[in-house]
């Protein structure tokens, strides 16, 4: 166990470093100079030199990496040239409900998909399953900003049950912080869940037409307890692998319901960034989602050790060569 | 003879029915959303940008608007017509270079030596690792927001995944008999990749081709909602959805109609991905009674 945390930890560092380099090479290399974007065309050759020399542009650019990637530590990100707030403070500020959503919409949807696939499997033949077949597709086509909308006016405007945007965190009051981010957090939760219960589904069914299974159907067990047993762990893991590749999406969902529901997170300042051409700080933001999709895929590998046995023996027990 | 083929073959409308569920409805959603996006090109109810004051925010059903008007006092249905077109285009853009650029990408690791096989496996891995949204926001950043920007960032996001799923199967078509005879006829490697794995592989892009666009018209419609992809007055789904938010209350159709455009067109797509790949995997294909 220990070893593998240690291999995931390796490959988390690795992949926040070379993923550093790729969105610094991405914005150096296509967007061009860097002050020329912020300042627009129009600007002129003395406001572009005293801009390259306040964000030390003038420096080569493995400097200016290292400087960048040293202030992830120090703390130090700069200033935003427009609004002029402290990067690494509004990061830091903006971090709450960004991990709130993503990990809530996550919590949310991998029990739910998991139920809803697992179910839909065993009822194949029936109405039943085949009716979630069908939501589930029906899920994926909804964009998730669209479902939010619906919801505001559904539960927000027209019910009342809910308040329509805006965020409280939850050290200040719980209860209204925890109201506050149902909707947003289902909206997010709804495309993943849909995704992610077709995997299962097909998983489970699979899995249904393997010998253990009319081994312990055999030895007395129902299709259902068969299914519950033995069926839901081997779909886990399947689960676990394709859901490590809907963090991306999941992250991209984060950002547009936060535009949504105005919730002042990482990714309504990347969009008000985006638009305001603030290069240096869309840069160390898409470094911040990178960092927690990483982080996420951490989790997940350590949870896939832990359903299945095969590879925590194998790694665990015995050395791996 | 052929009056005797004609007889013994069951007419049309019966052989498309016993076609696969899935593709019937998604043909028929997605020959919809062609037919609609192409006719909004030469014919609309009104134009979808005139301004007129005086029928301002009209309700659904109204005379002459049948799905309303919006703030400006523009016709809702020009506007979804001239939305159809604006997806269309970007998506079929975007999803097109996509396939053809990471289809050869994917040829050309499959086909290359055990050195630059790995090395270009890896890097194309890195590309599927690295989440599209954020290549989207890094592009719009530099090069401003706007449909091109929104074509530029699908594509980029999609070469990888093209290419990952084009190299599995044309391996094994590599390593098929067939392709060593056409060595040893004296065919060169490209000859062999262009002539013989890639008709085998087509299959495998045109429903790949179907859901990546299904993916393409979400992508649009989120960057444009966003404020990144289409710029006013350029029409596009996700915009109409971002000009109805301040007007949810007041007017909560403008909200709707884009919406179950974006979510009919994406079912349609994704439905047509699932029928293709039902009739075109030989091993299903006998039960559909097509081939």
């Amino acid at each position: 166990m220990a070893r593998v945390i240690t291999r995931s930890v390796l490959s988390l560092v690795l992949a926040a470093f070379v993923g550093s380099m790729i969105v610094f090479g991405l914005l150096r290399s296509i967007g061009g100079n860097v002050a020329h974007v912020i300042l627009g065309q129009y600007a002129t050759p003395g406001a572009l030199e005293a801009l390259q020399e306040e964000l030390g542009l003038n420096a080569p650019w493995y400097v200016q990496y290292f400087s960048w990637l040293g202030g992830v530590f120090t703390g130090d990100l700069g200033t935003s040239y427009s609004a002029r707030f402290d990067i690494f403070d509004e990061i830091l500020r903006r971090l709450g409900p960004t991990t709130l959503l993503a990990f809530g919409s996550l919590l949310i949807s991998i029990p739910a998909a998991l139920a809803l696939g697992t179910y839909s499997a065993i009822q194949v033949k029936k109405l039943r399953g085949g009716v979630i077949d069908v939501a589930s597709q029906i899920g994926i086509a909804i964009p998730a900003f669209w479902a939010g909308l619906i919801m505001v006016l559904v539960f927000g405007i027209r019910l009342g049950w809910f308040p329509t945007g805006g965020y409280i965190s939850p050290f200040e009051d719980l209860v209204e912080a925890v109201k506050g981010l149902v909707l947003p957090t289902l909206a997010l939760s709804l495309g993943i869940t849909s995704v992610l219960t077709r995997y299962v589904r097909s998983a489970m069914l699979d899995v249904m037409g393997e010998d253990f299974i009319r081994t312990a159907m055999a030895k007395g067990r129902t299709r259902r307890g068969a299914a519950r047993v033995h069926g839901v762990r081997n779909a886990s893991v399947s689960l676990v692998t394709v859901g490590t590749l809907q963090l991306g999406a999941l992250m991209a969902g984060t950002v547009v319901i936060e535009n949504v529901f105005v919730i002042p997170g990482i990714g309504r300042l990347l969009v008000t960034s985006v638009l305001g051409r603030e290069v240096i700080v869309v840069q160390s933001l898409i470094l911040v989602i990178l960092l927690m999709i990483l982080v996420m895929n951490f989790l997940m590998d350590i949870a896939y050790v832990l359903i299945d046995p095969r590879i925590r023996d194998s790694q665990g027990g015995k050395a791996v060569a | 003879m052929l009056d005797e083929r004609a007889r013994s073959r069951p007419p049309v409308w019966r052989r498309v029915l016993r076609l696969p569920l899935p593709l019937i409805i998604g043909g028929a959603l997605v020959g919809s959303f062609l037919f609609i996006a192409l006719l909004s090109y030469v014919w609309t109810p009104h134009d979808p940008l005139k301004l007129v004051v005086a029928d301002r925010l009209l309700p659904p059903g109204s005379d002459r608007y049948v799905f309303g008007t919006d703030k400006f006092g523009r016709d809702v249905l020009s506007q979804l017509m001239a939305g159809a077109r604006n997806s269309l285009y970007v998506s079929l853009l975007s999803t097109f270079v996509a396939i053809v650029v990471g289809a050869l990408l994917g040829l050309l690791t499959a086909g290359a030596g055990p050195f630059w096989r790995n090395v270009l496996s890896r890097l194309i891995d890195v590309g599927v690792a690295l989440p599209g949204i954020l290549i989207a926001l890094v592009l719009a950043t530099s090069t401003g927001p706007g449909n091109q920007a929104a074509i530029v960032a699908i594509t980029f996001w999609f070469i990888p995944i093209a290419a990952r799923v084009t190299i599995g199967p044309a391996r094994q078509i590599l390593a098929l008999d067939y392709v060593e005879a056409a060595y040893a006829y004296g065919r060169t490697k490209w000859y062999v990749l262009l002539h013989h794995v890639t008709p085998n592989i087509a299959p495998l892009l045109i429903v790949l081709g179907s859901v990546m666009f299904a993916a393409a018209i979400l992508i649009e419609a989120a960057l444009a909602f966003l404020g990144i992809g289409a710029q006013p007055p350029t029409a596009s789904w996700g915009r109409l959805l971002q000009e109805s938010q301040p007007l949810l209350e007041a007017a909560p159709t403008l909200m709707f109609f884009p919406g179950v455009a974006i979510v009919l067109t994406v079912l349609g797509f994704n439905l047509l991905g699932d029928g293709l790949r039902t009739i075109l995997d030989p091993q299903q294909a006998s039960r559909s009674g097509l081939i």
